[in-house]
This record gives C-alpha cells, sequence and structure tokens, in this order.
C-alpha cells in the first residue's frame, strides 16, 4: 500500500543508501509462523536522508530495525547498505551505530569511556576524541554525568548516554530505537531540534523507531507509518498529513486525529457533494466539493457510500451554516479543543482563538472542500483529498 | 538465531534421555525389585528376568512378614498412616501458623522484623541432632514424648520457614495498591487479607505446602528418637525390614513403592505450583 | 461548599521531607488538579487523603470531620490509581462492584448499578472478562467505574491517563469532565501533563518542592503565573526566557534583547535596573521574512512541524536560542533558514526576576 516504491525513491533521490527489498521476518516454525512480524517491507532509504519508523506497539518497527542492526535474522528478503548486501553480516560487521532505548551502556565505565569507547578503539588522536565527546555532550546536556558510572544514572540520563554513544561513532548508518522516550516533555523538544541540526550537518543517514508522532515529525524527513507488520505509506510529514494513502494512515496521523463520518456522494455533470446523513433528532451536513474531474472507473459515482474525514483543525467553529452542540470546551493556553455533536456523532475541532459559548448551546461550523478527505467504505484507500482535487 | 537445525534437535533429545536414565534408573530398578523375592533379587550376576511376584506387597498390607527364621508381625500400614497424619497435621499447622506471618513479614517493616525471619529460617540450616537430644529430655519431662502433637510440635522446625520464606515472596509480589484499592473501597484489612492477599497468593501457598508435605514426609530423625513403633512414619518403619535374618529387600522395595507413590502423585498433580513456587518464592524471599 | 480541606499537611519519608506544609480546600463537585514535574508528591498527597498514610503534621478535613487516624476503609473516597490497581483474580464486574459490597445492597441493585456505569465507560461488552483480557483503555474505563461506582463525595483520580496511548488520552481527556459532573464528586486530579491539567481543572494547583507554588484557575496560571518555574511548566514549546535588564530611559521602560529593544508599558518603572528573564510564549511571537516595524531582527534556523502548527528556532543577534509558534498556515514551507523579524506584543510579556525567578508585576498606578 506504499505509495512510495523503492524504484520511486531511487528515481526521486541521489543516492540510496539503505535498502530493503521485500523484507519479512516470522518468529517460530518458517513453514507455519506463529507471528508474522513483518511483511514484505521494501524501503530505500538516501544518502543523508532522516527516516522514522512509526507506529503503535506490536505493528513491527522494532523488528525491522533490529533486522538492519543485525539482532534479528532476516526471515525472507535482503537488506543492502552502502552498496554491500548486509542482512547475514553479523552485527559487528555492518558498520552500523546503534542507540538502545533501554540500558546498554557498559557498566564498567565511566560515562566518558563509554561514549568515547568506539573512537579509542578507532585509534583516534586524543585530542580529536576530546572534542568529539565535548560537542556532543554539550549538545546532548550530559556534561556534568561523565564521570558517573552507568548504574547511577536515571533512565534519561542513560538514553543520552547511549545516543551520543552511537552519534560519535563514523558509521553508514545510525539507528535509533526510541531515543527520547525516557526524557523529561521540555527537554524533549529541546533536544529534538539539536538531534535534527547534529544529524543534518554531519550528514548522518538515520532510521529511528518511535510510537511518537510528534518526535517523528520533527526529526524526519519521511516517516514510514507501520501497522500489523505492514508499510501503510512512507511519505514526508506534510504529505502523510495531506495525503494519507488510506483511513489508518489518516486517523493515525495527527493530533487530535481525524474525525471520520460515514458518507454518501452525489455526482451531478461533475460537480460533486458529500453528505453526512442527519438523524431523527440531529441535522445532516453537507460539504459542496464544485466541479471535480472525475475519471468514468473512478469509485467516485453518485450515490456511492463512504468515510468522509476532516481534521480537527481545518473546522471553521462560530461560523458556517451548519448546526451542532457544543459538548466540550477545553481552552489549553494556544488553543482550544471543542467537541461538537453532529449528525449523531462527536466531532472535534481545534481552534486558536478561545470559544466563548456555553457547553449545550448551538454553535455553527463549516468544513471547506479543501479539508475533506474521502475514502473507500471498503478498504478504506483514499479516494480524493480536497486540498488536490479542489481549485 | 531462533532456527535450530535438525542435528540440534537430536542432539538435544539424545541428551535429554541419557540424563532421564541416570535419574530414572534407580526408582525403576527399585519399582522391579518389588515384584521379585529376595532369591531373585540376590541372585549373581543379576538378571532382569524373573517371574513377577506380589507376595511382597501382601506381607505388607497384611503386616505379616514371613522370614526364613519364623514369621514377624510389622506396623507398615499403621507407619503409612502415621505419615500422612503426621505431614498433614504438620502442614495444616504450619499454614496457619506461617502464612499470616508471611504476610507481616511482607507488608510490614517492624524492628528486628528482617532478623526475626531469618532466624526462623536458620533452623533450617542447624543440624537436626543437634536439637534432639535436649528437645528428647523436655518431651519426657512435659509428656510429650511419643504423642502425634510432640511431633507436630518438632516438625514445624521444617515446615514453618518453607512456608514463611515461598509464602513472603509471593506476598511480596502482590502490589500493595491492590490491597490499598480494596481497603479504600471500603473493606476491612481482614477482608481485605482473606479476599485479596490469600486468593492472589494461592500458588505459593500450595507451592510451599507440597514442599513443606514432602519435607515432613521424609523425615526421618526426629520420629526415630522421638516417637515409640505406634507413632512412627514409613521412614524408620523401614527400619523393621533389617531382620534377624537379614535384609527384606523385597519387602524394603515395595515399601519405598508404597511411600513414594502418595508424595509423587501429589508432586505430579502440582507440578505447575511447585516450579513455579520455587523460582518465584524462594529465590525472592 | 468546602468538602476537602487540608491544613498545613506535612510529610516526610526517612529524612526526606515530600510535602511541607500543604494547604487546599476544594467545593463540592469541584475538579482540583495536582500538577507537577514527576517525584514532587502528587501521590504521596493523594495517599493521605485516601488514608493510606498518615500525615507527620497537619490536618485532612472531609466535610469539615478530622479524618486524622481514620482507616481508609471508613473514609468513603473513591480512587483510581496510576497502575489501576484492578484485583487480578476477579472479573471486570466484580472489580466494579467492590465498594458496592462494602457499601451493603441487595445483589440486583448491585448488579445494576455496575450495569449503568458501565454503560457509561463504554465497557458493558467486558464485564465479564479479567483484568488480563482487558486492554489497557479497557482497564482505564473499569478503573475508573470501580472509583466512581458508590458516587463518593470525594474522588482521587492518579494519573488515570497515564498508561493509555495518545489517542485513548485524548478521547479520555473530552470524555471526563461530562462524566465528573455527572456523579458532582469533588475531584482531585493528578497529572504531569499540563493540557490535561489546563482541560480537565476548574483550578490548578501547581506542586513544586513540597509545596503549591499557585493555585488558580488555568486562565490565571497560564496568563500570570507566579514564578519561572511555574511558567516554564505549561505551553510546548515552552515558555522561552530570555535574560535581559530592565531599562528606563528619559521617562520609556523598554528591555534590551541582544541589542534590539523592546518596549515596556511604564507601569515597569518601578523595576527600573533590575536584571531579569523576559519570559515570551512562542505563540505570542509573530515570525515574518519580510521586514515589520518594530520588530527583532533575527536568524531562523530551522522550522519543524509540530502537531499542525510549525515550530521555528531563531536566534538572536548574539547567538540566543529561543523558539516561536504559530499555527500551520501555509506559509511553512516558503520559511527558509536566513535573516528574519520577530514581532512581539509587549502585554503578552513575563517578567522575572533573574536572581529569585519570581514575577515582576507591573504596578499600575
Amino acid at each position: 500500500m506504499a505509495n512510495q516504491t523503492p524504484e520511486h525513491a531511487t528515481g526521486s533521490r541521489p543516492e540510496v543508501a539503505l535498502h530493503l527489498n521485500a523484507v519479512d521476518k516470522f518468529y517460530g516454525d518458517p513453514s507455519n509462523p506463529v507471528v508474522h512480524a513483518v511483511k514484505s517491507f521494501s524501503m530505500a532509504v538516501a544518502q543523508g536522508e532522516i527516516v522514522a519508523l512509526l507506529g503503535s506497539s506490536g505493528c513491527g518497527k522494532t523488528s525491522t530495525l533490529r533486522m538492519i542492526a543485525g539482532f534479528e535474522t532476516v526471515s525472507r528478503g535482503e537488506i543492502n547498505l552502502a552498496g554491500r548486501r548486509i542482512d547475514s553480516l553479523p552485527p559487528a560487521k555492518r558498520n552500523v551505530a546503534m542507540a538502545f532505548e533501554g540500558y546498554s551502556l557498559y557498566p564498567p565505565l565511566t560515562v566518558r569511556d563509554n561514549i568515547a569507547f568506539a573512537l579509542k578503539a578507532a585509534k583516534l588522536d586524543q585530542n580529536e576524541v576530546k572534542r568529539k565527546v565535548d560537542h556532543i555532550t554539550a549538545l546532548l546536556e550530559i556534561e556534568s554525568i561523565l564521570d558517573k558510572y552507568p548504574s547511577s544514572l536515571s533512565g534519561g540520563q542513560q538514553q543520552r548516554a547511549s545516543l551520543a554513544r552511537a552519534l560519535i561513532r563514523k558509521a553508514d548508518l545510525y539507528l535509533l530505537d526510541e531515543p527520547m522516550s525516557q526524557l523529561e516533555p521540555q527537554l524533549r523538544s529541546v533536544l529534538r531540534g539539536r538531534i535534527k541540526n547534529y544529524l543534518i550537518e554531519h550528514g548522518l543517514t538515520s532510521v529511528f523507531v518511535t510510537h511518537d508522532q510528534t518526535e517523528a515529525n520533527a526529526l524526519a524527513d519521511r516517516i514510514a507509518v507501520m501497522e500489523d507488520g505492514v508499510l501503510q505509506q512512507i511519505a514526508s510529514p506534510a504529505e502523510l498529513k495531506d495525503r494519507p494513502a488510506n483511513l489508518f494512515v489518516a486517523t493515525f496521523i495527527g493530533e487530535p486525529p481525524m474525525n471520520v463520518f460515514p458518507a454518501r456522494l452525489s455526482v451531478n455533470g461533475g460537480h460533486m457533494q458529500v453528505s453526512v446523513e442527519g438523524t431523527e433528532t440531529a441535522n445532516g451536513f453537507s460539504v459542496d466539493l464544485g466541479q471535480i474531474a472525475l475519471s468514468a472507473n473512478s469509485a467516485l459515482q453518485d450515490g456511492a457510500p463512504v468515510h468522509l474525514g476532516v481534521r480537527p483543525h481545518s473546522v471553521a467553529i462560530g461560523k458556517g451554516e451548519n448546526l451542532g452542540i457544543l459538548v466540550s470546551n477545553q481552552w489549553l493556553g494556544d488553543q482550544t479543543h471543542v467537541v461538537i455533536e453532529t449528525a449523531g456523532q462527536t466531532m472535534v475541532a481545534v481552534s486558536y482563538s478561545r470559544v466563548e459559548e456555553e457547553l449545550g448551546a448551538k454553535i455553527a461550523f463549516s468544513i471547506p472542500a479543501r479539508a475533506v478527505h474521502i475514502f473507500a467504505e471498503d478498504d478504506g484507500r483514499a479516494l480524493l483529498h480536497g486540498a488536490e482535487a479542489v481549485g | 538465531m531462533n532456527h535450530t537445525s535438525t542435528a540440534e534437535r537430536m542432539l538435544r533429545g539424545i541428551l535429554l534421555t541419557l540424563v532421564l536414565l541416570f535419574f530414572l534408573f534407580p526408582i525403576f530398578w527399585i519399582f522391579l525389585m518389588s515384584f521379585q523375592t529376595n532369591e531373585d533379587i540376590l541372585r549373581i550376576p543379576p538378571s532382569p528376568f524373573f517371574t513377577p511376584t506380589l507376595e511382597n506387597y501382601i506381607a505388607l498390607i497384611s503386616g505379616k512378614l514371613s522370614t526364613v527364621a519364623g514369621d514377624l508381625d510389622i506396623a507398615f500400614m499403621r507407619n503409612l498412616w502415621n505419615s500422612v497424619l503426621l505431614s498433614s497435621l504438620s502442614v495444616g499447622v504450619a499454614l496457619i501458623l506461617g502464612v499470616p506471618a508471611a504476610y507481616a513479614f511482607a507488608r510490614f517493616k517492624f524492628r528486628l522484623g528482617e532478623n526475626i525471619a531469618f532466624t526462623l529460617l536458620s533452623f533450617r540450616f542447624a543440624p537436626p541432632l543437634l536439637v534432639l537430644l535436649p528437645l528428647s529430655l523436655y518431651f519426657s519431662e512435659l509428656g510429650l514424648s511419643d504423642t502425634y502433637l510432640g511431633l507436630v510440635w518438632v516438625y514445624q522446625l521444617i515446615a514453618l520457614p518453607l512456608i514463611l520464606w515461598i509464602v513472603r515472596g509471593y506476598f511480596e509480589d502482590i502490589s500493595p495498591d491492590i490491597e490499598n484499592a480494596y481497603r479504600i473501597d471500603g473493606h476491612s484489612w481482614a477482608k481485605t487479607f482473606r479476599k485479596i492477599a490469600i486468593p492472589l497468593a494461592r500458588p505459593g501457598i500450595a507451592a510451599a505446602s507440597l514442599l513443606a508435605f514432602i519435607f515432613c514426609w521424609n523425615n526421618f530423625v526426629f520420629a526415630l528418637v522421638l516417637a515409640s513403633a505406634d507413632k512412627q512414619p514409613v521412614t524408620v518403619g523401614a527400619l523393621a525390614f533389617v531382620t534377624a535374618s537379614g535384609i527384606q529387600y523385597g519387602q524394603v522395595a515395595s515399601a519405598i513403592v508404597l511411600s513414594v507413590t502418595p508424595t509423587l502423585l501429589l508432586a505430579l498433580y502440582a507440578q505447575r505450583y511447585l516450579v513455579e513456587g520455587l523460582s518465584l518464592g524462594a529465590v525472592k524471599g | 461548599m468546602t468538602t476537602l480541606e487540608l491544613n498545613a499537611v506535612k510529610k516526610s519519608f526517612k529524612d526526606d521531607e515530600v510535602l511541607s506544609g500543604l494547604s487546599l480546600s476544594a467545593d463540592e463537585g469541584e475538579t482540583v488538579v495536582i500538577f507537577g514535574p514527576s517525584g514532587t508528591g502528587k501521590t504521596v498527597l493523594l495517599r493521605l487523603i485516601s488514608g493510606i498514610y498518615d500525615p507527620d503534621d497537619g490536618d485532612i478535613r472531609m466535610d469539615g470531620t478530622s479524618m486524622i487516624g481514620i482507616a481508609p476503609e471508613q473514609r468513603g473516597v473513591g480512587m483510581a490509581f496510576q497502575n489501576f490497581a484492578l484485583y487480578p483474580h476477579m472479573e471486570a464486574s466484580e472489580n466494579i462492584a467492590s465498594p458496592l459490597h462494602a457499601r451493603g445492597g441487595t445483589p440486583a441493585q448491585i448488579a445494576e448499578k455496575v450495569r449503568d456505569i458501565a454503560s457509561l465507560l463504554k465497557i458493558d461488552h467486558v464485564l465479564g472478562h479479567r483484568p488480563k483480557e482487558l486492554s489497557n483503555g479497557q482497564k482505564q474505563r473499569t478503573a475508573l467505574a470501580r472509583a466512581l461506582v458508590a458516587g463518593p463525595k470525594i474522588l482521587l483520580l492518579d494519573d488515570p491517563l497515564r498508561n493509555v496511548d495518545a489517542k485513548l488520552r485524548f478521547e479520555m481527556r473530552l470524555e471526563l469532565p461530562r462524566l465528573l459532573r455527572e456523579f458532582q464528586s469533588t475531584t482531585l486530579y493528578v497529572t504531569q501533563d499540563y493540557k490535561e491539567a489546563m482541560a480537565l481543572g476548574d483550578r490548578i494547583a501547581v506542586l513544586l518542592n513540597g509545596g503549591f507554588a499557585q493555585v488558580a484557575t488555568p486562565e490565571d496560571i497560564y496568563r500570570d503565573p507566579v514564578n519561572i518555574e511555574v511558567a516554564k511548566l505549561f505551553g510546548d514549546p515552552t515558555i522561552n526566557l530570555i535574560p535581559s535588564s530592565i531599562v528606563s530611559e528619559s521617562g520609556h521602560i523598554h528591555i534590551d534583547l541582544a541589542g534590539s529593544r523592546v518596549a515596556l508599558s511604564a507601569d515597569y518603572g518601578h523595576a527600573a535596573g533590575r536584571e531579569i528573564y523576559a519570559g515570551i510564549r512562542p505563540e505570542a511571537i509573530g515570525v515574518s521574512q519580510t521586514p515589520i516595524e518594530d520588530a527583532l531582527q533575527v536568524e531562523l534556523i530551522a522550522v519543524t512541524p509540530l502537531n499542525e502548527r510549525v515550530v521555528m528556532l531563531l536566534h538572536l543577534a548574539d547567538g540566543t536560542e529561543f523558539f516561536a509558534s504559530s499555527p500551520e498556515d501555509g506559509a511553512a514551507d516558503s520559511r527558509e533558514h536566513g535573516p528574519a523579524f520577530a514581532s512581539i506584543n509587549p502585554a503578552t510579556l513575563l517578567i522575572f526576576d533573574r536572581e529569585s525567578g519570581q514575577r515582576i508585576q507591573p504596578h499600575t498606578p
């Protein structure tokens, strides 16, 4: 379902650093696997690109990362890195640096020696080692713990030390497993920007795993969304948001999640309208999409049942032709989250100003045609994105 | 990394078989012996072929042991009954005393708590003969010699520390918040203990009871010194087979089979709890 | 009417003083959020109120009656734990019914109440399941149902959304206020997520260093924090704090940000000459790459999207880092690394004393 095949990616990118070709991971007996953790995963990562593997727990993202690192065998398919096939090489021969989510520092070494370990092993000049260690530790704000031993560190400190140890090495690929999961939120938002800058400055090709889409959006050039072992879509953060390939990606990406309504199309001479039916007690609403150029075999036929998706940020509140009932109103400082009851369902909307209406009051809202996403009723594939179709 | 080749699997199978043979052979041999006459057993060279006989078992159950030197009365069934009675009573008493104590040690930090708990455990390290001599003197003073009560009491040295330490580990594994939640719901402390702590520690209690039962069952010296024939368990009773005309190997073997069977059945039935209890409770405690 | 009152409550563990004299009163039906970073004793406070711990000093009153020395089961509060603390050997329905059993009632009445709350929380289909068969979201709802089912006058919620995924957390955040209104319980809600605190609290009590740094409505806490520590806890990205000083020059008050001036109201005249931090919320900064009047000259270093907003990392002339955020408006893509102009509305500036971290308020004559 990936809308960007490896071939496409290699065509548009200067140089492919990492290439996964139809990689599978089974656990248990291969002929009758107990778990099929990763299903025919293909992806090409360009030199210097930062890619996030994003998904909920158990979606196969960590298995994928561990296969690239060499901690899991590849059940089927192949992995190439920097022009070499690596999937049967032991981890140490792959020239990959990895930062672990858990505790992976060498306990008998101080943080400084942990970080400098690989550099010393590579027989780098003392001053050069010191310069690099100073730089990375300042970046990650761990200068004060350099002479401590791992056992006396908090989870967040260990994680940053592990990150420093991975980033300071010279490698063809940098793998980061939930790199900021243990950090306090305030620190996390500061470090995101710094880590991204560091990766870009040094041109490091990296793949990181996260379940936090804020982190994926902030760090990655492209995000690979996984679910149930299948790569759902790999695209830039903006593209995932504006042109999700299917209903899963659409509702998974975005906070708060996209509102989805069962709806019906009406097409009249190229003029399209999508309507959500009301109930006995609540009015429905519809969005006029205007003139749409349609191909004959399109699923966008008159009367076709579809899913209508609209992001909470795109719902305009306080104006427009539709009426709903305000059932929740939460101001969060720089934005307001409201819930409107309409067509027998609830709809979440985000506004950047305060909403003054009382709870239970009628409130007007409108959905701009550009903000509409239409998905097939059966398999949830995206049929139309308002921003593309509407002029 | 998680693939195993056929060769590996075969090698594993062979090794397992060897280990099993090594451990199970004596039991198997004893089982065979119990169906042989003394003459068959003492044959040289030994042979696995013989005419099976139930004579040993009949002798045990009827209580009449015929030897070359004449007929002997033996109280084997009585001994077996004593074993059951003593072991069950000891475990019962140890549960009544040990489970609340284990809970206290697990939940409440009090002065010398750790020392008391360890002292109780250290009874297991002391050589039984050390305490037996003074004990037998005290027991005859108190009139406890040769009573079930006296034996059950002494058996607490075996059962109580086991129950205490295994069950304590289980109680420690229960999140205190689960009990806190139940009390905040409005239930008394005693009800929380009964409805939350005990049911959640049940596997541990079962495992500890089983182990304690087996250890009591296998005890030899306490009963040898402190009890006379009619209170003695099978372990001591088996001495009766060492007769003037020699050792009655056939009867010894069938006595072993009969006395092992109850604990073996119990252990097989509760095997899962046993392993779990050992690995969770004892190690942690 | 005050239903819960804390009066100079103290609690230490060994030599570590966790709570050093907390006072708070909560009215009937009110939701007070206890907010603070991890390790500040929020959970300890709830445990003192529920009776799991006893305070070393001070008084806890419910409906005017002191609770000191009263056992947890006598207090009649409802509590949901962060780790759910469901009874693993009981079905969800028995878990929920537990407080009802303690209070008495016929089996039919109890069953009905359990069914009612289960359908309200949308877990009626899993009532027969044991906790280990429930998803995290269902566990959390079961724990909530158990806390609510007896309609306690005081409800204690210990970070109940901590262990559920982002989507469920968001759903529950929207759903909870309605639920709490329905039950009319006085609620203390512990969280370390500022969004949850602002969304759910009638008031927020910010717990820092063993005491309440500020107890106020979400609006007041956000717009009018008493010190730097409180200001830093609310907002994402967090508030920018730029070292500066207040300068008074021929009757005009301004602060100096790396060579650029930002005019301040004359009401800050009393603080002229003081070393300060200028606190600027990221969303209060307008960034443009075309020159605008009265704007700071800055350098735009990086643009990152953050939940339908864009966050811009900017450098002042002297290299000081700060962040600006704005709703994603399509202009984001056109923003490029390079010189830019940042405009700051002086009315949104929060001035803090550099040494003490306390707010410096404008003095209106």
